[in-house]
């Protein structure tokens, strides 16, 4: 009786929460923001989230989005950049806003595009289970030709579509043996923010390969290969100039010159991080974490490798190590969330673990298996990404460590793809030459069997406004991606440890 | 821009002819230990170490490290190859130190590699060499008088490591600072005679591959591509047990006008 009202309570208190939160988004003008509605950004915005708020500044002052080439449609479509990089969204965009904008348009949202925001274009296109992998995992359709399109990439494999949940890959339009032969896989958005830390060129020589690194053809000088899944645009032109014709459906092969310099301009000067906690009270305190909010993103140094105690990858949290150093004002509630990211902090940067069986991880010289720490991948300073080119195999698209239904299963919503690998090639490291998986990823650009699977890891900033996560979108929260890290490496976090790195994560 | 380089075939036959037929007749080096094996790795208190066995010895190869090491740890699930010299240092971890050492991890997966022990008391990991930060290792050099370059690679592995990378740009550097007319690019192909007495020969094609590697980057540092050219000794040299690691190699020979 007494648990049976204690759980009543609990709804309640749940549900007035939730209730206020649903609230105060509905009153945040700028919540959804829709190509070519025109209006101002301001220079500094915040956004309820389920776990505060998320900070987002413009250097460059504010917006005025009437006619602004990111605000704007530039193809035929009526989507802008800004329909998949939504501010409240961390310039991501979340499976909540998208379910939302299904419910309020009744699935007319240009965001649901036949293009990319369906399974298959050729499903009917007013059935929500046509894009259910938009609604369901915040994906979208990313065709690419397969061979590649640079004719001096020579494939080391080859590739039989396994199952076909959406027909895409088996269509005689948009498929593998169509007359542009494509192999669509299915991707979540990056941010299009903090591009300071995203773009910051690493070394003459790409550790991953040992050759050199690609070439920024705008500057001559070396690209980071950070910015995309498959690292296959080096520039913010080329990535805004293929957006354009494969979101946007863009018929001018390229944006027009000014329209592609606003949108550059744009994207430089926008930094963003969670804010506030879920109680209110901000991030960022006198003393406190300095490495927390949007305004730490703006100030701080590019190319910082930071996998060390002296500076760590999101800087110190001793000020939230004990009461008596945190701010005056906050709650008990408040304390006890503190003291918990701060000890997500340190699970993070020293909670030794064997990292093993990572394709351009354990095979770049580190040996297989590693004893080390999360932050010996995610070590640049302030996002978390790696610091050299980040395609790693961890493990989230390849059997046997996906996450996905057996290969068999009727319930399967993405593709898997069989790669044998010529004999004579260089094998997957850890997987062979035959390998099953639901994305190439960097493989499809370079053709390389070492490289299926590989994703460039993206960046942990703004996570609370952007679930779900993972390139397939296979963690649906936080706590599904650091259970994910848990059973594949075998790390052994403790109930406590796996709550602190939560919210640890939660407060970026 | 591989076709842009002038590519030159040496026939090894020729030039080695009979070369090994004494060197078949002969016992591997007794110091030596040549073996093709799986890895160990021990855990510790501090860094893990790496062993290998063979014929019931047990051998050490070093720590773990990180990218900018000089060991590169071998990997579980592959086999190494082990060259090395028997010392009377005392064991570490468990093993008897090798010195010089190079390991080779093998490329195809051989998943019965799959041993990871236990930290245990009184198998200790050395303190380890103090770390140089990657960033020291890639300031370029101002000495300009080197001419001859040797770039050493991992059995059947044409991969650059941070430090042969290093090799490479400093060649590239004092190339341009002098103004080389020829940069000649010259890639071999080895054989290592392991101490069961059996010859392990690299793949035919890897002294091309390593050849073309390399000056395909020094092109793309900036060297003229007429200026470069690439030479593949596809002929493995005459292997002795001891200095076969050596032979794994290109050299890059700068000429001026």
């Amino acid at each position: 009786m007494r648990l049976a009202l204690l759980a009543g309570l609990l709804g309640v208190l749940l549900f007035s929460r939730a209730r206020q939160d649903v609230i105060g988004q509905q009153a945040e003008p700028l919540r959804w923001i829709e190509a070519g509605a025109g209006g101002t950004l301001p220079a500094e915005m915040y956004f309820h989230n389920a776990d505060g708020k998320l900070g987002v500044l413009l250097t460059g002052g504010p917006i005025e989005m009437k006619g602004h080439a990111f605000f704007e449609p530039q193809g035929i479509n009526p989507r802008g950049c800004v329909t998949c990089h939504q501010p409240s969204n961390a310039m991501s965009v979340s499976v909540e806003a998208i379910r939302e904008r299904w419910r309020v348009t009744n699935g007319e949202d240009p965001i649901f595009a036949a293009v990319d925001g369906s399974n298959n274009p050729k499903l009917p296109q007013a059935l929500a289970s046509s894009h259910s992998l938009l609604l369901n995992r915040g994906l979208f359709r990313v065709g690419l030709p397969w061979p590649p399109a640079d004719k001096t990439v020579k494939p080391e494999f080859i590739i039989e579509i396994v199952r076909d949940p959406t027909g895409v890959n088996l269509d005689d339009t948009y498929g593998l043996k169509g007359v542009n032969p494509t192999i669509s896989v299915f991707r979540r958005p990056r941010l299009s923010a903090n591009l300071k830390y995203v773009l910051s060129p690493d070394d003459v020589f790409n550790i991953k390969t040992g050759t050199l690194m690609a070439v920024d053809p705008e500057t001559g000088k070396p690209a980071s290969m950070n910015m995309m899944a498959d690292a296959r645009h080096l520039t913010l032109r080329q990535q805004a100039n293929g957006a354009y014709r494969d979101h946007q459906e863009g018929r001018q092969g390229l944006l027009r010159r000014e329209a592609l310099e606003q949108i550059v301009a744009f994207e430089q000067q926008v930094y963003l991080a969670q804010s506030h906690d879920r109680w209110g009270g901000s991030l960022v305190e006198t003393n406190g974490p300095s490495g927390l909010g949007p305004r730490a993103l703006a100030d701080g140094k590019i190319h910082v490798l930071a996998n060390n105690n002296r500076d760590p990858v999101f800087r110190l949290f001793d000020a939230w190590k004990t009461p008596a150093t945190m701010a005056k004002e906050l709650t008990d509630a408040q304390r006890e969330f503190r003291a918990s990211v701060a000890r997500g902090n340190d699970v993070f940067m020293f909670r030794q673990f064997w990292i093993r069986d990572a394709a351009h991880i354990n095979s770049i010289g580190l040996g297989n298996p590693i004893k080390r720490t999360c932050a010996t991948c995610h070590n640049t300073q302030m996002t978390g990404q790696d610091l050299a080119p980040g395609w790693v195999d961890v493990g989230t698209v390849n059997y046997p460590t996906w996450t996905e239904p057996p290969v068999f299963s009727d319930n399967a919503e993405l593709p898997v793809f069989k790669l044998t690998c010529d004999k004579g090639a260089a094998p997957h490291p850890y997987l062979g030459r035959v390998i099953y998986t639901n994305d190439p990823g960097r493989a499809l650009i370079t053709g390389k069997c070492a490289d299926i699977g590989s994703i460039v890891m993206g960046q942990f900033r703004g996570l609370a406004a952007r679930a779900p996560y993972f390139s397939n979108g296979s963690a649906k929260n936080l706590r599904e991606l650091v259970d994910f890290y848990d059973r594949r490496f075998d790390m052994k976090l403790t109930e406590q440890e796996k709550v602190d790195l939560v919210n640890f994560l939660s407060v970026l | 821009m591989r076709k842009a380089l002038l590519v030159l075939l040496v026939s090894g036959s020729a030039l080695f002819s009979g070369g090994t037929t004494a060197q078949r007749n002969a016992t591997p080096p007794a110091h030596r230990r040549n073996f093709v094996a799986c890895p160990i790795v021990r855990d510790t208190k501090t860094l893990p170490c790496w062993l290998a066995e063979y014929e019931g010895e047990l051998y050490f190869l070093g720590l773990q490290g990180s990218s900018a090491s000089e060991f590169y740890p071998p990997q579980l699930n592959h086999e190494v190859l082990v060259e090395g010299t028997v010392t009377n240092e005392p064991r570490i971890c468990g093993g008897i130190p090798l010195k010089p050492l190079r390991i080779s991890v093998l490329p195809e997966l051989n998943r019965a590699c799959n041993t990871l022990l236990p930290a245990e008391n009184g198998l200790e990991a050395p303190a380890a060499v103090a770390r140089r930060f990657s960033e020291d290792l890639r300031k370029p050099g101002t000495d300009i008088s080197q001419r001859e370059f040797i770039i050493p690679f991992d059995f059947d592995s044409d991969y650059l490591t941070f430090h042969t990378t290093r090799i490479v740009g400093e060649a590239a550097r004092i190339a341009k600072a002098i103004n080389a007319a020829k940069i000649e690019v010259r890639g071999y192909r080895a054989t290592t005679w392991l101490s069961n007495g059996k010859q392990f020969i690299e793949t035919e094609t890897i002294a091309d591959q390593r050849a073309n590697k390399v000056g395909e980057i020094l092109v793309g540092l900036g060297l003229p591509a007429a200026a470069v050219t690439v030479i593949s000794q596809n002929e493995p040299e005459p292997y002795d047990g001891v200095t076969d690691t050596d032979k794994r190699r290109v050299t890059v020979r700068l000429f001026t006008p």
